[in-house]
């Protein structure tokens, strides 16, 4: 990891919840669910024939971070999908601070302005960076918060600029994506879901789509998010000794369900389940 | 058969005038065409099942139906319903029509090739379908779509030339007049093709640029 890093602006980030979700806190229907971030009530999710997740029971409380481990196939990806309302769930509910993103307080289906209120507070970062071609890296960046946030376009390119300069890219301001590298691209995607402050992020396989040395970097930018306490993590990802490292839980997927979950340390060195010890086996000897 | 070159000069006035009337119609039928292409690929994006087949049909129409048979119609048919509008309009709006249903196409297949990675990162940053559209899809939509209809265009161009037989002064019009009205037809028809080539080549030179650019 050559670049060296500016994080004093860090603790600016992710520190206020926008105005909007705290006010849908504050009016969360139901005080004793609120203090999760995200749960994941009996939550299947099937496309066609195949059942991609079976009943799934997840919580993540604020500021918490898990990461979701498990063979390619299980349903891990699935997941944050879901929480980005980016697929809908075939059955179980799903709720953010205590609010379904799924129905309504009637039980019907969420309108679109509802939903969009409601997943505000999640951001995502995929694997593979989905950055907009035709844009620069500050048009990337201050895209959602002019138009969605409504800010003026100072503020935006101000709070833009702090973005960048924490995941160190503060010269690549007028740059294409295209003329970026794997690593570049997708720090400038963490920094682009960074800026609309979200209160649970959700990272995707962010490194699978780079070579180990570029996935260094992406990684440290998340070491450096990870350390702020207030935003929720939830990562799907295959680099295990990241997990181990970042993450305050680690859920084991298998075939659509979690078989296990526990502090990192007691998932890589005394784990419960005969299937999580042939899977871990099978990762870290490579 | 001889060449006559004075014949050529006290033509030319009467050519120029048809290669403005050229120009004229290629720029507004282009206008509708790009736009309208771009409506309707965008239109049956968003639509409904119903919608869409409605949009289709439309497309399938203009596409399927030889322009000269909708510019008769809407020349000697509307009228008979009580729309009677001149030439010039007319000629300009099946143009444009014709070619917005070839354009909707190139603009659906662009769509087509933009990543869902794409779409679900808008979701992602919250951007409403219309920021969507406007921000993202619609500018990518052009772009890709740029060397496809400026070949559209470009056969636009040539096939102004079939306004002439519902009376617009387009340049092939022009020299069927001037032939007519002279009993001579190879300095008109000539210098007519001779134009006609020679205002391709700035199309040509753009289409070749964004073919470098874009491969």
């Amino acid at each position: 990891m050559s670049s060296s890093m500016e994080f004093s602006q860090a603790g600016s980030f992710a520190s206020a919840p926008a105005s909007t979700s705290s006010e849908a806190h504050a009016s969360a229907p139901n005080s004793q669910q609120a203090m999760w971030a995200i749960e994941f009530e009996k939550v299947s999710k099937s496309f066609g024939a195949h059942r991609v997740l079976v009943d799934l029971d997840l919580q993540v409380k604020p500021g918490e971070k898990v990461a979701l481990i498990g063979p390619s196939g299980s349903g891990k990806t699935t997941v944050l999908r879901l929480a980005m309302t980016l697929e809908k769930p075939t059955g179980g509910d799903i709720r953010v601070f205590g609010e379904s993103i799924v129905f309504d307080a009637a039980g019907k289906p969420l309108s679109i302005s509802q939903e969009a209120r409601i997943r505000r507070r999640c951001g995502m970062v995929f694997q593979q960076f989905n950055l907009f071609p035709h844009l620069t890296v500050l048009q990337n960046l201050i895209l959602a918060p002019t138009t969605v946030l409504r800010q003026s376009r100072e503020q935006a390119e101000k709070s833009a600029l702090e973005y960048l300069r924490m995941v160190g890219l503060e010269s690549k301001v007028h740059a294409y994506p295209a003329q970026l590298s794997g690593g570049q691209q997708q720090r400038i995607a963490i920094a682009r879901a960074l800026i609309l402050k979200p209160e649970i992020l959700l990272l995707d396989e962010i490194t699978s789509a780079l070579d180990p040395e570029l996935a260094g970097e992406v990684l440290d930018v998340v070491r450096n998010i990870a350390h702020e306490a207030k935003v929720s993590l939830l990562i799907v990802t295959h680099e295990m000794r990241f997990a181990r490292e970042i993450s305050d839980r680690i859920a084991v997927f298998d075939a659509g369900r979690i078989i296990e979950q526990g502090p990192p340390d007691k998932i890589f060195s005394n784990p419960e389940s005969e299937r999580t010890r042939a899977f871990l086996q099978r990762v870290l000897n490579h | 058969m001889t060449w006559d070159w004075s014949f050529v000069v006290k033509i030319l006035p009467q050519l120029m005038d048809g290669v403005w009337y050229t120009i004229l119609v290629t720029i507004a039928s282009s206008a509708i065409a790009l736009i309208g292409g771009l409506l309707l690929a965008i239109l049956e994006s968003v639509s409904t099942t119903l919608g869409r087949s409605f949009v289709r049909f439309w497309l399938e129409l203009f596409r399927g139906v030889p322009t000269l048979v909708l510019l008769y119609f809407a020349f000697y048919v509307l009228p008979e319903a009580g729309v009677t509008l001149p030439a010039i309009p007319i000629g300009i709006v099946v143009l444009g029509v014709v070619y917005a249903a070839y354009c909707s196409e190139v603009y659906r297949g662009s769509l087509i090739t933009i990543p869902s990675e794409l779409r679900d990162a808008c979701v992602a940053l919250h951007l409403s379908s219309f920021i969507t559209w406007q921000r993202v899809l619609v500018p990518l939509m052009i772009k890709r779509s740029i060397p496809a209809l400026l070949n559209y265009v470009l056969g636009m161009f040539r096939e102004t030339a079939v306004l002439f037989a519902i009376g617009v002064p387009v340049l092939m019009g022009e020299a069927n007049v001037v032939g007519y009205e002279n009993f001579r037809y190879l300095e008109p028809f000539t210098v007519a093709g001779v134009i006609y080539i020679g205002m391709n080549l700035p199309f040509l030179y753009l289409l070749s640029r964004f073919k470098d650019k874009h491969v």
